[in-house]
C-alpha cells in the first residue's frame, strides 16, 4: 500500500510537469526531454529483459536500430505511410527479428546469452554498415518524410514531444501490464528457477520466446521514434555503443525499479549534453562517474533511496 | 597455390596475435567468472606504453619486458580496489566496473597521446624477411607466431605443472572447498588478474610494430576477442588457440574471396558454433 502511495505522490506531479514541459521549457531543453522520454522506453525494455526475464542483453541496439531502419525505409519507400503505421512497422520488424533470434536465444542463459546477443548485434550492424545500397552505410539515411498525425504537424517540437510521450506512456503501461499477466508471471518464475518452472509444466521456451518478441517490438518502437526525433539515422543507432549506452542508462537508475530507466536516461542525456559542452574529455568523466555509482550503489541510484528508508 | 600459402601464413600470424589477447581474457573469465571488458584497454595501453618506452629508451626489448609489468600492476590495482568491493554484489556489477574502466582508459589514452596513428618500428633483429616456398615473408610475423607458441607453452606449464596452477584449478572446480583447505582466494584472484593483464600488455607491445597504434585498436579487437573466447569455450586455453587459428584463417581467406563482408564471417562463425554447441568448442557444459 505504501509503495502505491509513493507512486501516486511522485507520479501525479510528475505527470502534470510532463504535460507542462513544452509551455515552460526553451526549445533545446524540450528536445532533450523528448530524447529522455524516447530513450526511457528503450532502457525500460532492457531493464525488463534483465529484471523480469533474468536475461542480460549485450546487443540490445539490435532491436532499437532495426526498428529505426525499418521505419525509415518504410517512410522513404512506401508512399503515404502514416506516422503511426511507420512506427508500428519498425516495431513489427524488430519483433519479427526478435522471433527469429529467439529461436537460438531461448536455449541460452547467463553469459552465453549475453555473448550471443552481442554476436547477433555485431552481425546485423556489419550488414547494415556494408549494405550501402539500402542503408546508406556510414552516411546513414536522412531526409525522410515526417508525416503529419491527423492534420497536426509533427515538425513542431511541442507536438512531437506530446506524441512521443503518449506512445511511450502507452508502451510502458503495456510493459507493466505484461508483468501482471499469467504469462508475465511464468517469465518471472523462469528467472528465479527455470528447472522448477519446467517441472511445474510450463513451456519455458515458448514463454521466453513471446517475452523476447514483445520486448523486441517495444524496443523497435522506441527506435522508430528516435529516428523521427533525430530526423536522421546512422550506424550509431545499431552499433555496440548504443547497446552499452542502454546498459548504462538502465543501470544507473536502478535495474530493480520501475522508474529506474527514466531516471537513468535523464541522467545520461543531461550528462552527455552538459559534459560535452564543458570538456572534450567528457567520456572520461562519464566513465569515472559510472564506476563510482557501481561502487557505491550496486543497485543503482534508486537502490540507495530504497535502502535508506 | 602460392597466394594460398602466403594467405595461410598471414592468417596464422594474425590468429596468434588474437590468441595472445584472448588468452588473458579467457583466463580471467575461467578463473574469476568476470568478463573483463577493460582487457582490451589494457592491450591498447600496452601498445601505447611501448611507444612511449621506445621514444624514451630507443629499444623495443626493454618495452617488451617493462610495459606488460606496468599493465599487470594496473590490473592488480583494479582487482584490489574496485572489483573486490563489488564482488559480493554479483558478476554483473563486476562487469559494469570493467566497462567503466574501459571508458576511462580509452579517453585517458586519447588525452595523453592524442588520436593520431602512431607506430613503433620493428626492431632491427627482426626487420628482414625470409623466403618461404618462394614467397617473401616478414620475419616479424614469424616472431609473433613463435612468441605466441612460447607463451602458450609457458601458460600450459604454469597451470598444469606448478603448485600455483594446481591451486587455481582447484579453486575453479570448487571454490568453497579450496577456501576451506586454506587457499587465500582473494590473493589468487589478484594474481590471476595480474597474469591476465600482463598477457594483455604483452599482446599490446607485440602488436605495436605489426599494426598501427590508435585509440580505436581496443574496440577493433574486442569483438574478435569475444569471438575467440566464446567459440573456444569460456576459460579454455586450448579452445582459445584453436578458435584464434580458425578465425585468423577465416579472415585471411574471407578477404581474398568476399572482401566486403569479411567482417561478418567472424560473427557468423561465432553464432554457428554457439547454436550447434552452446558451450563452445572446448567449453564445459553450460
Amino acid at each position: 500500500m505504501k509503495a502505491r502511495n509513493l507512486y501516486i505522490w511522485v507520479g501525479i506531479p510528475f505527470g502534470v510537469l510532463a504535460i507542462l514541459f513544452p509551455r515552460v521549457l526553451p526549445e533545446f531543453q524540450l528536445r532533450m526531454v523528448t530524447e529522455i522520454t524516447i530513450l526511457a522506453l528503450f532502457a525500460m525494455t532492457w531493464k525488463m529483459m534483465l529484471n523480469e526475464g533474468g536475461m542480460f542483453s549485450f546487443g540490445h541496439a539490435l532491436y532499437f536500430g532495426l526498428g529505426a531502419y525499418a521505419s525509415v525505409l518504410g517512410w522513404l519507400h512506401i508512399k503515404g505511410l502514416s506516422l503511426v503505421s511507420g512506427i508500428l512497422l519498425g516495431g513489427v520488424v524488430a519483433g519479427f527479428i526478435g522471433f527469429i533470434l529467439a529461436a537460438f536465444l531461448v536455449r541460452m542463459s547467463g553469459t552465453y546469452y549475453a555473448l550471443l546477443t552481442l554476436a547477433f548485434n555485431q552481425l546485423i550492424w556489419a550488414i547494415v554498415w556494408k549494405w550501402r545500397a539500402v542503408t546508406g552505410g556510414d552516411d546513414g539515411l536522412g531526409r525522410f518524410p515526417k508525416p503529419d498525425l491527423v492534420g497536426i504537424s509533427m515538425k513542431d517540437p511541442a507536438n512531437f514531444y506530446y506524441f512521443s510521450l503518449v506512445i511511450v506512456v502507452v508502451c510502458s503501461f503495456l510493459c507493466w501490464y505484461f508483468t501482471r499477466t499469467p504469462l508475465g508471471n511464468v517469465v518471472k518464475s523462469i528467472k528465479s528457477n527455470e528447472e522448477r518452472a519446467k517441472f511445474v509444466g510450463f513451456n519455458t521456451n515458448a514463454s521466453k520466446l513471446i517475452f523476447l518478441i514483445i520486448l523486441g517490438f517495444f524496443a523497435g518502437v522506441s527506435g522508430a521514434l528516435y529516428a523521427q526525433f533525430q530526423e536522421f539515422i546512422g550506424t550509431a543507432t545499431i552499433d555496440m555503443g548504443m547497446s552499452t549506452n542502454v546498459l548504462f542508462m538502465a543501470f544507473i537508475g536502478g535495474v530493480g525499479h520501475f522508474w529506474g530507466p527514466l531516471l537513468g536516461s535523464g541522467i545520461y542525456v543531461y550528462l552527455s549534453e552538459y559534459l560535452s559542452h564543458f570538456t572534450d574529455r567528457w567520456q572520461l568523466i562519464f566513465g569515472v562517474i559510472f564506476v563510482i555509482i557501481v561502487l557505491l550503489a550496486p543497485q543503482g541510484i534508486l537502490g540507495i533511496a530504497k535502502k535508506r528508508k | 597455390m602460392e597466394t594460398f600459402a602466403i594467405q595461410f601464413l598471414h592468417g596464422l600470424a594474425y590468429g596468434m596475435l588474437l590468441f595472445l589477447v584472448a588468452s588473458g581474457f579467457t583466463l580471467v573469465f575461467g578463473m574469476m567468472h568476470v568478463l573483463n571488458l577493460a582487457h582490451v584497454s589494457f592491450y591498447m595501453l600496452g601498445a601505447y606504453l611501448s611507444y612511449q618506452m621506445f621514444k624514451m629508451v630507443g629499444n623495443f626489448w626493454v618495452g617488451l619486458i617493462v610495459c606488460p609489468i606496468v599493465v599487470a600492476f594496473l590490473g592488480i590495482l583494479m582487482e584490489r580496489f574496485l572489483l573486490r568491493r563489488v564482488h559480493e554484489a554479483g558478476h554483473m556489477q563486476e562487469l559494469m566496473i570493467t566497462f567503466g574502466i574501459l571508458f576511462v582508459l580509452d579517453e585517458a589514452v586519447k588525452w595523453v597521446w592524442g588520436s593520431d596513428y602512431l607506430s613503433v618500428p620493428i626492431p632491427s633483429a627482426l626487420s628482414g624477411s625470409v623466403l618461404i616456398m618462394g614467397n617473401i615473408y616478414p620475419v616479424y610475423r614469424l616472431f609473433i607466431l613463435f612468441f605466441s607458441l612460447g607463451i602458450l607453452a609457458l601458460l600450459t606449464i604454469l597451470f598444469m605443472k606448478t603448485r600455483l596452477g594446481i591451486t587455481v584449478r582447484a579453486m575453479v572446480s570448487d571454490r568453497d572447498m579450496a577456501s576451506a583447505l586454506g587457499t587465500n582466494i582473494p590473493f589468487v584472484f589478484m594474481l590471476v588478474m595480474g597474469i591476465g593483464s600482463w598477457l594483455a600488455g604483452l599482446a599490446g607491445v607485440i602488436a605495436g610494430p605489426f599494426i598501427s597504434i590508435n585509440p580505436g585498436m581496443g574496440h577493433e579487437i574486442l569483438a574478435n576477442c569475444f569471438i575467440v573466447t566464446v567459440t573456444g569455450g569460456l576459460g579454455s586455453l586450448q579452445g582459445a588457440v584453436i578458435a584464434s587459428f580458425l578465425l585468423g584463417q577465416l579472415y585471411s581467406f574471407g578477404i581474398l574471396f568476399i572482401s566486403r563482408f569479411a567482417i561478418v564471417f567472424g560473427f557468423l562463425f561465432m553464432a554457428v558454433v554457439l547454436i550447434i554447441k552452446p558451450s563452445g568448442l572446448f567449453g564445459e557444459k553450460v
